[in-house]
C-alpha cells in the first residue's frame, strides 16, 4: 500500500518543515500596527503547511497512479555508485581549498582530479586540457570581466 | 512603431549581432550534447552577462534558448539520444529515418520546422506581449496573487514524473524566497544568522547548482557511456514533397507549441510531445510513425520551437516565466534592474521589441549553424565526459563566485546541487523549484499587499471577477493530472471493448 522510500521522504520533509515551523516562533516580534497584520512569520508558516500537506500523498502516489507510478522508482532503483559521494567530496575538498590555495590552482585540481578519479587515463589530452583550460577560463574572467579572484591564504596568484 | 524601429536599431548594432551569433552557437552545441541544458546554459551564461549592457545580454540568452531547443533535435536524430528534454519526440521518428540512411533528410525537416514553428509564434510574441500587457496593467496585488498561484498551479502539469513532486518542489522554491529580509517589517527570516542570507538566497548560485551540479552529480555515474554515431552525413534542405506533406503539421504544431508555451511554466517538451501526437492524429500515413514519418519530426520540432516564442509572452508581459528556460532570464533581468511585467512594455517597449528581433535573427543563424554544421555538431558527442563534466563545473564554480565575488554563493551552488542531486532521484524536478523561487517574491509581495487591501479578509479575494478566473483555472489545472488520466483509462477500456481480442 505504501512506498516505503517516499515514506521515508515523507517523514523526512515533515521534519524540516516542523523545524522549520519551530524557527518561525523565533522571528522577531513587531506589533500588529507595524507590521499591518501581516506579521513576517504568516507567510513561510502557510507555505510549510502546503508543503506539509502535498508531502502527506507522496507513500501513496504511485499506488494510485497505477503502472505509470513505476516511472518514480527508476532513478532510484539501484543504489547511488560510490563514485558520486567520492565525486561529491571531491567537490567540497575543492570549494574548501579555494580560501586557502586560491581559486586558480583549484581549476587546475578540478581538471586534473575530476578526469583521474573518473577513469581518464589519455594523457594527451589531459595534460594540454590541465593547462590550457583553466588558464583560458581565468583570462576570460579575470581579464575580459575584470572579476577579482582571491589568491588564497599562501599568496598563489593567476598571473 | 517607433518603439519597434528602435528595438531593430538596438539589435543592428554588430556587436549585439556578434553576441547572438556566440549564443546560437553555444546553444546549438549545448542542445547538441546529452546533459546538457538550455537552463543550464542560460544560467551559465548569466554571470557572463552581468557586465554586459541589458540588451545584449538578454538577447545572448534568448538566442540560446532558441538554438539550444533545435540543436536537440541533432542527437535525437544522430544518435537516438536527445540533447535535450524537447526533443525526446523528435528521436521517435529520426532515428529510424537517419537509420535507414536518412539523416540529412531528417536534419532538414528539423531544421526548417523549427525555423517555421520559431518564427510563427515570435510573430505572435510581438502581436500579444503588448496586449497582455495592456490587460496586466490594470492588476491590482489580488490578480497578481491569483495570477502567480495560477502559474504555481501549472507545476502540476508541467513535464516530470509527478505533479504532486513538481508542486511541492514549487512550494519549497517560494519558501526558499522568503530567505532573508522580510520586506513590510524588516525582520530576519532563516538567516540564522548568516550576513550572506540577509539578502535572500543568491538566484544564480541556486540556479547553476540545481542545473549544472546535479547533473554533474547524476552524470558521474555514467561516464563511461558511449553513443552509436549515424556517418556519412550530407544536410539536404526537404524535398517539395516533403514540405507539402509536413506544411500543415508545421503549421499546427506551431500554433499548439505556441499556446503552451504562453501558458505559465509550460515549457517546449510538453509542446513537443503534444506537437508529435497531434501529427500521429491528423496523418494519413499513420502507419509510418516511429519508423521515420517526416510528419513525426516536424510534429515536435516547430512545436518546441514555437514553445520558445510562446514562453517569452508572460514572461516578459507578466513577469511569470513561461518555462525554465525563461525563469533564468526572468531572474537576469531582474538582475539587470529591470521590472519584469506590464510595465516593462510599458516604460521600455523598445526593449521588448529588441529581444523578439534578437529571437527572429537567431532563428535564421540556426538554420544556417544547423544545416551547414550538422557534420561538426555531431561530433561533439564524441567529446569525452570526463573532460566536459569537469568544465562545466569549472563554469559552475566560477560563474557562481563571480555573481558576488563570494566563495560564500559557491558554497550555495554546491549545496544546492547535491540538494539537487538528491531530489532528480526521487523524482523531484530542479525546474518547479526554480520556477517557485523565482515566483517567490511576487507571491508573498502581492499576498500580504492584497491581504492589507482587504482589512485580512482573504473572502473578499473573490470580489474580483479576475482572481474568481485565475482561481477556476488553478483548480483546473490542479485537477488536470486526474483529469487525463481518467480519459486515458477511458480511452484504454474503449479500445478493449471495440477490440478485446486485440488484434
Amino acid at each position: 500500500m505504501l512506498n516505503r522510500t517516499d515514506l521515508a521522504v515523507t517523514a523526512i520533509l515533515l521534519a524540516i518543515c516542523g523545524w522549520l515551523y519551530y524557527l518561525t516562533t523565533s522571528f522577531d516580534a513587531v506589533s500588529p500596527l507595524f507590521a499591518q497584520d501581516m506579521p513576517p512569520e504568516r507567510f513561510p508558516r502557510m507555505l510549510l503547511w502546503v508543503i506539509g500537506g502535498l508531502a502527506l500523498g507522496l507513500p501513496f502516489e504511485q499506488r494510485l497512479r497505477g503502472a505509470k507510478g513505476k516511472v518514480l522508482d527508476k532513478a532510484r532503483a539501484t543504489p547511488a555508485r560510490p563514485i558520486v559521494y567520492v565525486t561529491t567530496a571531491f567537490l567540497v575538498a575543492a570549494v574548501f581549498g579555494i580560501p586557502w590555495i586560491g581559486t586558480f590552482l583549484v581549476l587546475i585540481a578540478i581538471c586534473i582530479g575530476l578526469p583521474l578519479l573518473w577513469g581518464e587515463r589519455r594523457w594527451k589530452i589531459l595534460v594540454p586540457y590541465v593547462l590550457i583550460f583553466p588558464a583560458a577560463v581565468m583570462v576570460l574572467f579575470s581579464y575580459l570581466l575584470g572579476v577579482y579572484f582571491d589568491p588564497g591564504a599562501i599568496g598563489v596568484k593567476f598571473p | 512603431m517607433d518603439a519597434v524601429l528602435q528595438g531593430l536599431v538596438l539589435i543592428a548594432d554588430p556587436f549585439n549581432v556578434a553576441l547572438i551569433f556566440v549564443g546560437v552557437l553555444i546553444g546549438v552545441v549545448v542542445g547538441a550534447l546529452p546533459g546538457l541544458s538550455s537552463p543550464m546554459a542560460v544560467a551559465l551564461l548569466l554571470p557572463f552577462t552581468i557586465s554586459l549592457d541589458p540588451v545584449p545580454a538578454i538577447a545572448m540568452m534568448a538566442a540560446l534558448y532558441c538554438a539550444g531547443t533545435f540543436g536537440g533535435s541533432i542527437c535525437a536524430i544522430l544518435i537516438n539520444a536527445p540533447g535535450a528534454p524537447p526533443a525526446v519526440a523528435t528521436a521517435f521518428d529520426g532515428y529510424p529515418m537517419a537509420k535507414r540512411g536518412e539523416a540529412g533528410r531528417a536534419l532538414g525537416i528539423a531544421a526548417i520546422s523549427s525555423i517555421s514553428g520559431g518564427i510563427i509564434s515570435l510573430f505572435i510574441f510581438l502581436l500579444a506581449t503588448p496586449l497582455l500587457a495592456k490587460i496586466a496593467t490594470s492588476f491590482r496585488p489580488m490578480e497578481y496573487f491569483a495570477l502567480a498561484i495560477f502559474a504555481l498551479s501549472m507545476l502540476a502539469s508541467i513535464s516530470g514524473k509527478s505533479p504532486l513532486r513538481n508542486l511541492i518542489a514549487g512550494a519549497v522554491g517560494v519558501l526558499l524566497g522568503t530567505v532573508g529580509i522580510h520586506l513590510t517589517t524588516g525582520v530576519e527570516r532563516f538567516t540564522f544568522g548568516m550576513h550572506a542570507f540577509t539578502g535572500g538566497i543568491g538566484f544564480v548560485p541556486v540556479l547553476i547548482g540545481l542545473f549544472a551540479v546535479a547533473e554533474l552529480l547524476n552524470q558521474s555515474q555514467a561516464v563511461d557511456k558511449a553513443y552509436e554515431r549515424i556517418k556519412d552525413l550530407v544536410v539536404k534542405l526537404p524535398s517539395r514533397d516533403d514540405l507539402r506533406r509536413i506544411r500543415g503539421t508545421i503549421l499546427r504544431s506551431s500554433g499548439i507549441g505556441t499556446f503552451i508555451g504562453v501558458l505559465p511554466a509550460e515549457g517546449a517538451t510538453v509542446a513537443a510531445i503534444m506537437g508529435y501526437n497531434e501529427a500521429k492524429r491528423w496523418s494519413k500515413h499513420k502507419e509510418e510513425f516511429g519508423n521515420g514519418s517526416p510528419e513525426g519530426i516536424a510534429g515536435p520540432e516547430a512545436a518546441n520551437n514555437a514553445a520558445t516564442g510562446g514562453a517569452m509572452v508572460p514572461t516578459l508581459a507578466l513577469g511569470i516565466p513561461g518555462s525554465a528556460t525563461t525563469a533564468v532570464i526572468l531572474a537576469a533581468l531582474i538582475m539587470h534592474g529591470f521590472r519584469p511585467g506590464p510595465y516593462l512594455m510599458k516604460e521600455t517597449p523598445e526593449f521588448v521589441y529588441a529581444i523578439f528581433a534578437a529571437m527572429i535573427l537567431a532563428n535564421f543563424m540556426f538554420l544556417g549553424i544547423g544545416l551547414a554544421g550538422a557534420k561538426i555538431f555531431s561530433r561533439i558527442t564524441l567529446v569525452p565526459r570526463t573532460f566536459l563534466w569537469p568544465a562545466v563545473f569549472v563554469f559552475s564554480l566560477i560563474g557562481s563566485y563571480s555573481y558576488g565575488a563570494s566563495v560564500f554563493d559557491v558554497w550555495t551552488m554546491l549545496v544546492a546541487g547535491m540538494i539537487g542531486f538528491l531530489m532528480l532521484r526521487h523524482g523531484f524536478g530542479p525546474a518547479p523549484l526554480v520556477m517557485g523561487l523565482i515566483l517567490g517574491k511576487l507571491v508573498e509581495e502581492s499576498f500580504s499587499q492584497s491581504m492589507i487591501l482587504l482589512d485580512n479578509k482573504w473572502w473578499r479575494l473573490f470580489e474580483s471577477p479576475v482572481v474568481v478566473f485565475f482561481f477556476v483555472l488553478t483548480v483546473v489545472s490542479l485537477a488536470w493530472p486526474f483529469i487525463s488520466a481518467w480519459l486515458d483509462r477511458r480511452k484504454q477500456a474503449v479500445a478493449v471493448a471495440t477490440d478485446p481480442v486485440g488484434d
